[in-house]
């Protein structure tokens, strides 16, 4: 345990400026794009009216009705917490396909080596680092990034003699959206288990470039299936190497919606207009969905195969 | 237990290629053994399978564990340096000691804190900040902190300068090595470590061509300084290889006997490097 923690804590030595940076930065160029929203609105106000307008239409929030400023705030922190989630997966991404590959092109991995510790708690101290570690800080980093734009607001509206506690504070959905956002890092996690263990097996096979085996291999299979029963079976239409991908990248890149269905008959439209806590109830459907656990299969058994390349394949 | 290595019939083959071909060897508590051999003989290899870095055929015990089964059960009583520069680059000193305490139950990090303070090494540097030769020291400083049984250095001093590697070996040698170590060294830089060695084992082509000590050596192969008039009859004796020098012939000899060899002029003690390019050659014709 002790061992495995060490790990844990090693990876996050590695890339903190990949798992802590980026979301406080994505938190900031919010604030900062609030600020210049402000600036530019209020030279435009001032030079149109006097500044008037502006105040006419700061002073009219008061009398708007609470629920929809709360439905606002909920549109900003669950597109914004997509946001977060899909640029997760892209450090994620970055992250496992270097996990095992990195330190065999630098040699490091025979100091790894020469100390007590089996490739298999190696290869699952990065397998819970990009499905657990990395989403929590990930979590954090969302909250903190939010609570800097509502301080920055907050002093927006002041300006304009606003009380910022009863317009935007008192409005704020702490618990449903923060929990959808903790909630859909389990979902993405789960529903991408299948996509870490392929880039887990990846690193830990490629001699060259494990991006090339990571995305090419997948996408040149899929391009025989399909020709192949384009060809041979005379069917055009059962590109499923392709269908099955995808459905499992949609729904890993944007985990709110991954309680949908696919079908045209039973896709929900106004998928935008759930709440937080509508969120979380509709991505917890994934669970009675058996794809969920034949992708997590697969993964874990990617992330086998990876272990097993990993205790002969020192070098690249 | 005295052994701490014994191999049986070890193979171990690349395709086609046999890189290890039928390797019997034992390895006593309290050595310092040379493993030398050209490059591409096999050296390596047999490493990386004494150290469970790949699998071999055969019977290979490392400590009665088979090292590539239990690497890290055997990781615990083991440790090597492969090369200077396997540290990796991103780590700070401070942070690659306590992932070491943390990860391995015999190594002290006061130690390893103590034999830096000797060195420019500074805690707070990463390791891609450190010279070549101040990474060695890091990871000699790590290595000697371990209480292990046995240790491998498998070129540990490749392309440091001559003041490292003689720092190098003398730390080990004074700091760390007892009676109850083992230590398992190649390198290309025989003459620097011949003084050091019990033993030495030669690999040639993935087969052991001479495991011997150092005392079996000194008693068995001869180099004379031999002078003109006794040139005719030393080459009767078979000499393994001859060197001219000054006008003088330096010869070889495998012998049971010192008597008849010193007849035929001065009798030295042949280097390891000497001796080796000599069994090297002989193996070729």
């Amino acid at each position: 345990m002790k061992t495995f923690k060490a790990l844990l804590i090693r990876e996050y030595w590695e890339h903190r400026g990949a798992f802590l940076k980026t979301p406080l930065i994505i938190g900031i160029v919010m604030s900062v794009i609030l600020i210049l929203f402000y600036l530019t609105t209020d030279r435009f106000a001032m030079k149109m009216s006097g500044g008037e307008l502006a105040d006419f239409g700061a002073k009219s929030l008061d009398s708007v009705d609470p629920a929809k400023i709360q439905f606002g705030i909920d549109v900003f922190m669950l597109g914004s917490a997509s946001l977060y989630h899909f640029v997760l997966f892209f450090i994620l991404f970055f992250y496992m396909l270097g996990s095992l590959y990195d330190d065999r092109k630098d040699g490091s991995i025979l100091f790894w080596k020469s100390l007590p510790i089996s490739d298999t708690q190696t290869v699952l101290s990065k397998l819970v680092t990009a499905t657990i570690v990395t989403p929590l800080i990930f979590v954090a980093g969302v909250i903190v990034s939010h609570l800097l734009f509502f301080v920055v607001l907050s002093l927006i509206l002041l300006l304009f003699g606003i009380n910022p506690f009863t317009v935007l504070w008192a409005n704020v959905n702490y618990i449903n959206n923060w929990g959808a956002f903790t909630v859909g890092c389990l979902m993405q996690a789960l529903w991408l288990l299948p996509v870490y263990g392929w880039f887990l097996f990846a690193s830990s096979f490629s001699k060259r470039r494990p991006f090339l085996i990571a995305v090419f291999v997948p996408v040149m299979f899929g391009f025989i299936w399909y020709w192949y029963n384009a060809l041979v079976n005379f069917n055009m239409l059962q590109a499923g190497v392709f269908k099955t991908i995808g459905i499992y990248l949609a729904r890993g890149f944007s985990p709110f919606t991954s309680g949908l269905e696919f079908s045209a008959e039973s896709v929900d439209f106004d998928a935008t207009e759930q709440t937080g806590s509508e969120v979380i109830v509709s991505m917890m459907n994934g669970f009675s969905n058996p794809d969920l656990y034949y992708g997590a299969v697969f993964g874990i058994i990617m992330t086998a195969v990876a272990i097993y390349v990993r205790r002969f394949r020192n070098t690249t | 237990m005295s052994q701490i290595l014994t191999a049986q019939n070890v193979n171990k083959k690349f395709g086609n290629f046999q890189a290890l071909k039928d390797v019997n060897i034992s390895i006593d508590k309290g050595k310092i053994v040379g493993l030398i051999g050209p490059n591409g003989a096999g050296k390596t290899t047999l490493l990386k399978s004494v150290l469970g870095l790949d699998s071999c055929d055969g019977d290979l015990r490392v400590l009665g564990i088979d090292p590539f089964k239990k690497r890290d059960e055997l990781m615990k009583e083991i440790c090597f340096i492969a090369d200077v520069a396997v540290l990796p680059k991103w780590i700070k000193v401070s942070q690659l000691l306590s992932f070491t305490e943390d990860t391995h139950p015999n190594f002290s990090i006061e130690q390893a804190k103590a034999f830096l303070k000797k060195t420019k090494v500074n805690m707070d540097h990463k390791v891609k900040e450190l010279s070549k030769g101040m990474t060695a020291q890091l990871h000699l400083a790590i290595v000697m902190s371990i209480d292990a049984k046995l240790l491998v250095l498998d070129e540990p001093t490749l392309g440091l300068d001559i003041l490292f590697r003689k720092q190098f070996y003398d730390n080990l040698l004074n700091d760390y090595f007892d009676n109850e170590r083992t230590i398992i060294i190649t390198t290309h830089q025989v003459e620097e470590i011949e003084h050091i060695l019990t033993d030495v084992v030669f690999i040639r082509e993935g087969e052991i061509v001479l495991d011997a000590n150092m005392e079996e050596l000194n008693e068995s192969y001869f180099e004379v300084m031999v002078s003109q008039e006794n040139y005719q009859e030393a080459l009767n004796h078979k000499p393994l290889t001859i060197r001219k020098v000054f006008g003088k012939h330096i010869m070889l000899f495998k012998s049971s006997s010192r008597d008849v060899i010193e007849t035929l002029g001065d009798v030295q003690r042949p280097s390891v490097s000497d001796l080796f390019v000599a069994l090297m050659q002989e193996e070729e014709a």
